[in-house]
């Protein structure tokens, strides 16, 4: 049970679904967002900004994975595919159909939705192993169409194999090739679908969610539908996926074959269960925990090669991202399998009731 | 004919070892309710132990560090990562050999590199001829351990003390702790003997390929082998390891390479969505 700040007493359904509950928090909530729009003013460093992109885009990836095996229980081992079918989708748009980014976006959000509702449904029968091995079978399946028998060149566009570039994204005079341009584009939207995800997992469909996921058999008997409320999940997950991928596509400006692997959709829920599956901050604090970590990481490895001879440096430098993730996800799940999210809301409560140690 | 017949044995000859696989995993699935996922991790520590220590000291050497080393390891797992999460989320379990897959992947190539390193040389190279057909040797081996381990896992499971208190893990951890059965040493020794059988595995897959890190990659493939089969079932194990060998050796035959690398989980898919507990599992009835 969360604590409340004191004097703050619930009357209403709707103050017990609040999430800003009092003036200091909207204006924290305000200052918060002032301060994401001034970033690249504050702290004009490429490096930062382009790692603080990254991240960006990841949380929306992260949300609507968390949206659908957190809340709704379908766990997914295949979200990166999904990701790649909007940066495909999006890529496909812009290149072969000609159409602007700002139409493609939405498209590929829901070409991705709908693939996801695709292999979502194995979902109405399977559970557990079943379904998650299910979902490694889309990941397969997807990145090898995407490699193998995907040609966009039929209808007109480019070979996606050879890695093609595209051009920067354009919104009236502004162009998006800067680093600090392309975090005025995707610092927005990741607001906007981090207060979509807020949102939708307190209305009605979040409820609906949370009750498939405790049981399923149950939800159905107090009259949820499953078909119905399964395939939204996934498709909302996949959606999310899939504006993640089409916007690291204006990102990056290249699509590769050789990316959204087994290894990243692992990589996702893996940031899921370090930042807290299931809570609304999770995905932000894992993504944020794990991006710095592979950051800090970097930073060691060239003066841990020098103390290491040369054979053995060349074999931590591809291992060590390797083990520090399964290593750092190992002891999550031991330790605290309720993630940093978990972590957070202890610490604010101890906060709410200093001196106090009980609360 | 030949063509067909090269490809259906040289299928039935990976199925086998997908097969051994499969049965490592329904063993631990059959028991403890985990899906291991470093299954094919296992494998691979087993190829590449044996083949280092193979070619210092000799065969014998090599295959019994390799079989000690791989069993150990498969007790060492269960106890240090496994055992702290019993009562956890299915997907904490899932997660967790997940991240040790990835953890024995770093660690292999730390220990070995990425280089490939030759294995022991087991069996003869002379084949054996079938009526006019030649098949070589090891085709024929993995056939016999096939066979012999099912029928002995077959026997073990419905005849022996030990089996039936395995069966009994299976069906309720918490029941059978109250009768008497000490379900963390059923544990410990589910994940014992799906350590040996990935060791076995890796004798099959040593000839076949050589020692490389990228061995694991071969438990992902007994994935889907397990799920046609039936998550707990041994007969399911067999026959759809070998199943989706064979389909998949003849799709790389017959259509294209590319294919033949996906038709495993497209096999899939079409099986779990008309039989979603795979062809031999167990059908259970949920209650709420």
């Amino acid at each position: 049970m969360a604590t409340r700040p004191a004097g703050v007493y619930d009357v209403t359904y709707q103050q017990d679904i609040a999430v800003v509950r009092t003036l200091p928090q909207w204006i924290s909530l305000f200052i918060f967002l002032c301060f994401l729009a001034v970033f690249p003013i504050l702290f004009p460093n490429r490096y930062l900004l382009n790692l603080v992109n990254t991240i960006l885009i990841f949380i929306i990836s992260a949300y609507g994975l968390n949206i659908l095996t957190g809340y709704a229980g379908q766990i997914s081992v295949g979200h990166a595919a999904f990701m790649g079918v909007g940066a495909y989708a999006c890529a496909t748009f812009m290149t072969s159909l000609r159409l602007s980014f700002w139409i493609s976006l939405p498209l590929s959000g829901i070409t991705a939705g709908l693939v996801g509702i695709l292999f979502g449904f194995p979902s109405l029968r399977l559970k557990g192993f079943y379904l998650a091995m299910t979902t490694i079978a889309a990941q397969f399946i997807i990145t090898s169409f995407f490699l193998h028998f995907y040609k966009p060149e039929v209808l007109g566009g480019v070979k996606f194999l050879s890695g093609v570039t595209l051009k920067p994204i354009q919104l009236g005079t502004i162009t998006f090739n800067t680093q600090e341009n392309l975090y005025y584009l995707i610092m927005p939207c990741t607001v906007i679908m981090t207060f979509f995800a807020r949102n939708l997992v307190r209305s009605r469909l979040g409820r609906a969610f949370v009750a498939i996921r405790d049981n399923d058999l149950a939800a159905e008997i107090m009259g949820i539908s499953l078909f119905h409320y399964k395939l939204k999940a996934f498709f909302i997950g996949c959606f999310f996926a899939g504006i993640s991928g089409a916007i690291y596509i204006a990102f990056m400006r290249i699509i590769r074959p050789d990316q959204y692997t087994l290894m990243d959709s692992i990589w996702i829920l893996g940031i899921l269960i370090i930042g807290g599956l299931g809570s609304h901050l999770g995905p932000i604090f894992g993504v944020i925990f794990v991006k710095l970590l592979d950051e800090v990481a970097l930073l060691f490895a060239p003066a841990l090669g020098k103390m290491l001879p040369a054979a053995l440096s060349s074999r931590i430098g591809a291992s060590m991202g390797l083990v520090i993730f399964g290593f750092i996800v190992v002891l999550f799940l031991i330790l605290e399998p309720r993630g940093i999210a978990h972590r957070w809301e202890i610490l604010k409560g101890r906060f709410r009731h200093w001196p106090f140690t009980y609360g | 004919m030949t063509y067909f017949l090269h490809f259906l044995l040289s299928g039935l000859y990976i199925g086998t070892i997908y097969s051994i696989i499969a049965l490592g995993m329904v063993i631990i699935y059959k028991s403890t309710k985990v899906f291991n996922f470093a299954q094919g991790h296992l494998l691979m520590v087993g190829v590449l132990l044996t083949a280092t220590i193979g070619s210092k000291f000799g065969v014998i050497g090599g295959l019994v560090i390799g079989f000690l080393g791989t069993a150990f390891l498969g007790f060492l797992l269960e106890r240090l990562t496994l055992r702290p999460l019993i009562g956890q989320p299915l997907i904490a379990a899932l997660l967790m050999t997940i991240a040790i897959g990835y953890l024995l992947e770093g660690g292999a190539i730390m220990a070995w590199g990425e280089g490939l390193y030759k294995y022991i040389e087991l069996f003869p190279a002379k084949a054996v001829l079938l009526g006019k057909f030649p098949v070589r040797q090891e085709i024929l081996w993995a056939f016999i351990v096939v066979i012999v381990s099912f029928s002995l896992f077959g026997l073990f499971y419905r005849k022996t003390l030990l089996g039936k208190a395995m069966r009994a893990t299976a069906e309720d951890h918490q029941v059978s702790q109250s009768l008497g059965i000490r379900v963390a040493r059923i544990f410990s020794i589910s994940w014992v003997v799906s350590g040996m059988m990935a060791f076995i595995a890796s004798v099959f897959l040593g000839n076949l390929s050589g020692g490389h890190y990228l061995n694991y990659a071969l438990g992902l493939k007994a994935i889907p082998a397990v799920l046609v089969g039936g998550l707990d079932s041994i007969v399911g194990a067999i026959i759809g390891g070998l199943i989706v060998g064979v389909i998949e050796s003849l799709v790389t035959g017959y259509l294209t390479a590319e294919l033949g690398e996906v038709i495993p989980f497209i096999v899939l898919l079409l099986v779990l969505l008309v039989k979603p507990h795979g062809l031999f599992g167990l059908v259970r009835i949920e209650r709420v």
